[in-house]
C-alpha cells in the first residue's frame, strides 16, 4: 500500500514539473513566433503607429519577463488571462467550448471501442482466415485515411445527399441539447472510424501475443469454454497495451481533433486553438495549451492507475 | 467582459405600430443563416474595419453617408448632402429626424459629434481626417458642422465607412454595448458559434430606391445569423445541403458544383478587389526607382491572375487601378503594365545598377491566390535577371514583418475598391512601403483641393500617372468574388460587403 502511495506521489510530482515546463515553453514559443495580435486585429489597413498604439493598450509592449511573471501569477491564482479577441476570460472561452469537445471525444471513443474490441479479438482468434485478412487490410486503409477527408465524404453522403445530419456547426441560439448532439454524429463517426483502425490493430496484436501463452492452453485443457478462455484469460492479460492505446486516443482527441473540428465548424477546443494561433491570441494559446497538457498528463496518470488495477505485477 | 447578450426588446413593442402596411406585409418570420469565413475579432468597426466586421456591423450600425451603386457617397443618417461653404472648409450636415437607437434613445447631433470624435482617435482613416479637421460641433439637435483646416475632397467617402454612429453615452475607449440605428440589432454573440441579429421593429429607413448600400432598407427576415465556417469546402456543402442560406467567399473550384445544385446557385460579385505587389521604398534593393520599374515591366499580370484564379470568369487584367465601369477608371500612365517584357526589364535592371542581392518576396498561403501570384512573379522576375527569395509565411507573420523595412522588399496583398481613390493604402506615407515622393504629394494636394467631381477625376488621373512613374506597387489584376445563395431566396442582390436587409428568407 505504501508503495502505491509513493508511486502516486511520484507521479503527481512529475505532473507538476511537466505542467511548469509546458507553461514556460508555451510562453516562449508564442512570443518568439512572428506575428502580432494587434496587427491581426486592426486588419491590413492599419499603420505601424496604430499597431504600436494597440500593442501598448494590450500591455504587449511590457518587458517579456514582466509578461511572463504576470502569466505565472495569474495561473497560481487560477486566472488564465483574458482573450484579446474574444473579449472574455480564457477560462470562460474554454468552458464554452468544452461541451462539444467532451461529447465529440466521448462519442468518437465509444464508436472506436465498440468497433475495435470485438473485431480485434475475433480477428486474432481467427488468425489467418479470410476474415482476419480483410480486417488487417481494412484497418490499414482506415488508419491511413485523413480524418478531414473522411469527414468531407460523410458530409457529402449523409448531410448533402441524405439530409440526415447537419453539415457543420453546433446549432443556433434555439437549438436543444439533443439537436446539438446531432451535430456531432458525423464528426464523431469520422474520428471514431479512424481511431477504431488503430485500436483494432493493437487489440489484435495484443491478443495474438497472449493466445499462444501456456496459461491459455492450460485453461483450455481444464475444459474452460472458449468464450471464458478468450475474455477472462486472454483478454484480461492483453488489456495493458489496449488501455494504453485507448488512453492515448482519448488524449489526442481532446487536444488534437483540430482538423475535424475545423472541417465541421465545431466550436470546440481544437478550433479555439487554431483560431487563437492564427490570430496570435497569446492568452488563449497559453491557457488552452496548459489545460490540454493538464488533461493529457491526467489521462496518462489514469492509464497508469488502470495498469495497477488490471495487472497485479505493476502493483508490486 | 460579457459580450454575450444584448437584448433589444425595450422599444420594439411600443414602436411597432409605426410600420406601414406594405412593410408589414413584406416582413417574414424566417431566419437567414449566413456562413462567413470566420469569427469577427470584434464588432467595433471603428477600431477594426475589416471586411468580416463591416459585413456584420452594417446591419447594426449606420454612418452619416453610404455608397450607392456608383460608389458615390449619398446620405444615410444625414438628411441630405452637406452644405459646403465656398472655400470648401465648412460642411454643415443636417441629420434625419425620428431615427432611434436600438436601446430606444433618440439619435441626434450629440451622438454624431461623440461618435466622430472617437472615430478620429481610433480609426486609421479617421486619424487621417483628424489631421485636417479643426472642429466638429453641434448645430442644434439635428445638424453638425465640420470645420476643416484645409480642403479635403475624400471627407464624405471617409464618412461612409466605419465611421459608425453610436449613442453618445455608449462612447468609450473599448466598446462594450453594440447599439446602433441599423435595421437589425445585436441579440447574442457566441464567439466561433454565431452572431445573432434580430429585426429592429422601430427602424426608420432612408428614402429612395435601394442602390448598393443606399436607399430603402427593410428588415424582412426576423433574424439573421452569421455563422463562422472557416473551412471553404464545408461552406459549400452546408449551402448545398440547405443548412445555410448564403455562403460567403467560396473557392472558384466550387463554382460548377454549386451551379449544378438544385438547392443553391452561385453569385459572382465582379471586381470585388485587386491584387498588388507592394514594394519597399524605404530600405533595400528596391529603393532605386529604376529597379521598381524593372519589376513592373518584368511581370505578366495575365499569367499571375490565371495561376491565382484558374478561370477567366473570376478575374480581369486591367492596368487602371480602378476597373472599367468605375467613376475613377483611367488609363493614365499605365504604359509599363503589360505582358511581361524581360528585355525591357533587364535594361532597367542595368540602369538601376542591380548588384544581385536577392529580392525578398513575402507572401502568405492564408490567401492562396497571394501565394500563386508570388510563384509566378518569382519566375518572371528570375527571367528578367532578379534573384528572388520567396518567403511564404502566415498572414499574421507577414503583417508583422512588413512593418519593419529591414525585413522585406516586396509583399503581396489585396484591397477592395474604395469610394474615394485617395483612401487607397499605398497613398498613405506611413503604409508599409513608405511611399513618399514630391510628385505624389503634389498630385494628392491637387486632388484634395478639387472643388467638384470633374476636378477630382482629373486630379486622380494625375495621381495614377505618378503612381505608375514612382512604382510603389505593381497592380496585378482585378478579381471577382464567388458566393452562393439558396434558390429559395428570390431577392438577394450582391454587394461587396454582403447585406441582408431587403432579403426575403425561405418560408
Amino acid at each position: 500500500m505504501l508503495k502505491i502511495s509513493q508511486a502516486l506521489l511520484h507521479r503527481l510530482g512529475g505532473m507538476v514539473i511537466v505542467l511548469a515546463l509546458v507553461v514556460t515553453v508555451v510562453f516562449i514559443i508564442v512570443r518568439v513566433t512572428p506575428g502580432d495580435p494587434a496587427a491581426v486585429m486592426l486588419g491590413s489597413d492599419a499603420t505601424p503607429e496604430d499597431i504600436a498604439q494597440l500593442r501598448a493598450k494590450m500591455g504587449l509592449d511590457a518587458p517579456l519577463i514582466a509578461q511572463y511573471a504576470q502569466f505565472v501569477l495569474g495561473i497560481l491564482k487560477g486566472d488564465l488571462g483574458q482573450s484579446i479577441f474574444l473579449g472574455q476570460p480564457v477560462a470562460q472561452a474554454l468552458a464554452e467550448r468544452a461541451e462539444p469537445t467532451f461529447f465529440l471525444t466521448l462519442f468518437s471513443i465509444l464508436i472506436a471501442v465498440v468497433i475495435a474490441l470485438p473485431v480485434g479479438i475475433f480477428s486474432a482468434v481467427k488468425r489467418g482466415t479470410p476474415f482476419d485478412q480483410v480486417v488487417v487490410t481494412l484497418t490499414m486503409v482506415a488508419a491511413s485515411i485523413p480524418s478531414f477527408w473522411l469527414g468531407l465524404m460523410l458530409i457529402q453522403v449523409f448531410a448533402v445527399g441524405q439530409g440526415w445530419f447537419p453539415a457543420s456547426g453546433y446549432g443556433g441560439p434555439d437549438t436543444s441539447f439533443v439537436e446539438r448532439l446531432n451535430h456531432l454524429v458525423l464528426p464523431a463517426a469520422a474520428l471514431g472510424i479512424v481511431n477504431s483502425a488503430l485500436i483494432t490493430r493493437f487489440t489484435r496484436a495484443a491478443m495474438l501475443d497472449v493466445l499462444g501463452e501456456d496459461y491459455v492452453r492450460t485453461a483450455r485443457a481444464k475444459g474452460a469454454g472458449e468464450g471464458r478462455v478468450i475474455l477472462k484469460h486472454a483478454l484480461k492479460n492483453a488489456l495493458i497495451p489496449i488501455i494504453t492505446v485507448i488512453g492515448l486516443s482519448i488524449a489526442m482527441l481532446v487536444a488534437g481533433a483540430v482538423v475535424t473540428e475545423t472541417v465541421f465548424g465545431l466550436p470546440g477546443i481544437g478550433n479555439l486553438v487554431v483560431s487563437a494561433v492564427l490570430r496570435r491570441d497569446y492568452p488563449v494559446i497559453q491557457g488552452t495549451l496548459l489545460v490540454v497538457a493538464a488533461i493529457y498528463v491526467l489521462i496518462n496518470f489514469v492509464v497508469d492507475m488502470l495498469y495497477m488495477i488490471v495487472d497485479p505485477r505493476v502493483r508490486q | 467582459m460579457m459580450r454575450k447578450t444584448l437584448l433589444v426588446a425595450s422599444c420594439a413593442a411600443a414602436l411597432a405600430g409605426f410600420t406601414s402596411p406594405t412593410a408589414a406585409e413584406a416582413r417574414s418570420d424566417g431566419v437567414l443563416t449566413v456562413a462567413t469565413v470566420g469569427e469577427p475579432p470584434t464588432l467595433d468597426a471603428m477600431q477594426t474595419p475589416t471586411d468580416i466586421v463591416l459585413t456584420i456591423d452594417q446591419h447594426i450600425f449606420e454612418t452619416l453617408f453610404t455608397y450607392d451603386a456608383e460608389w458615390k457617397s449619398v446620405p444615410l443618417l444625414a438628411a441630405a448632402m452637406p452644405e459646403v461653404s465656398e472655400d470648401g472648409l465648412t460642411y454643415r450636415i443636417g441629420l434625419r429626424e425620428g431615427v432611434k437607437f436600438h436601446d430606444g434613445s433618440a439619435f441626434d447631433s450629440e451622438d454624431v459629434v461623440a461618435s466622430l470624435s472617437r472615430w478620429m482617435s481610433v480609426n486609421s482613416k479617421g486619424k487621417q481626417v483628424a489631421s485636417v479637421v479643426e472642429s466638429v460641433a453641434k448645430d442644434g439637435e439635428h445638424a453638425i458642422v465640420i470645420k476643416l483646416k484645409s480642403r479635403y475632397a475624400p471627407l464624405l467617402a471617409t464618412l461612409s465607412q466605419a465611421s459608425i454612429i453610436i449613442p453618445s453615452e455608449k462612447v468609450a475607449d473599448t466598446l462594450t454595448d453594440f447599439i446602433g440605428t441599423g435595421p437589425y440589432a445585436l441579440k447574442e454573440r457566441k464567439p466561433d458559434q454565431y452572431t445573432q441579429l434580430v429585426r429592429f421593429e422601430a427602424y426608420k429607413s432612408p428614402e429612395g430606391e435601394a442602390s448598393n448600400y443606399a436607399g430603402k432598407r427593410e428588415a424582412i427576415a426576423k433574424e439573421i445569423r452569421f455563422v463562422p465556417v472557416p473551412d471553404a469546402n464545408t461552406r459549400v456543402e452546408g449551402l448545398i445541403s440547405g443548412q445555410f442560406d448564403y455562403a460567403d467567399a467560396l473557392p472558384v473550384s466550387a463554382f460548377e458544383r454549386v451551379e449544378a445544385s438544385d438547392s443553391a446557385g452561385p453569385v459572382i460579385f465582379e471586381n470585388a478587389g485587386w491584387a498588388s505587389l507592394n514594394m519597399n521604398m524605404k530600405e533595400g534593393v528596391l529603393t532605386k526607382k529604376a529597379l521598381r520599374q524593372a519589376v513592373q515591366v518584368a511581370l505578366n499580370p495575365s499569367d499571375m491572375m490565371l495561376a491565382a484564379f484558374s478561370d477567366e470568369r473570376f478575374f480581369s487584367v486591367d492596368g487602371s487601378i480602378f476597373p472599367e465601369g468605375f467613376l475613377w477608371h483611367t488609363e493614365e500612365g499605365i504604359a509599363r503594365y503589360g505582358e511581361g517584357d524581360p528585355e525591357a526589364a533587364a535594361a532597367l535592371i542595368e540602369e538601376g545598377g542591380y548588384d544581385g542581392t536577392p529580392i525578398r518576396l513575402l507572401t502568405s498561403r492564408q490567401y492562396e491566390f497571394h501565394y500563386k501570384i508570388g510563384e509566378v512573379a518569382k519566375a518572371y522576375l528570375g527571367a528578367a535577371g532578379f534573384k528572388v527569395d520567396l518567403e511564404v509565411v502566415d498572414w499574421a507573420t507577414l503583417t508583422t514583418r512588413r512593418a519593419d523595412p529591414k525585413q522585406w522588399d516586396i509583399f503581396i496583398t489585396h484591397s477592395n475598391f474604395p469610394g474615394d481613390p485617395t483612401t487607397i493604402n499605398t497613398i498613405t506615407d506611413s503604409y508599409p512601403g513608405w511611399y513618399v515622393s514630391d510628385q505624389k504629394a503634389k498630385a494628392v494636394a491637387a486632388y484634395m483641393a478639387a472643388a467638384d467631381q470633374d476636378q477630382k477625376i482629373k486630379a486622380w488621373q494625375g495621381i495614377q500617372a505618378v503612381i505608375y512613374d514612382d512604382a510603389p506597387l505593381v497592380k496585378v489584376g482585378n478579381f471577382n468574388a464567388l458566393a452562393g445563395v439558396s434558390k429559395s431566396i428570390p431577392d438577394y442582390t450582391p454587394t461587396y460587403w454582403p447585406h441582408f436587409w431587403n432579403v426575403t428568407p425561405k418560408k
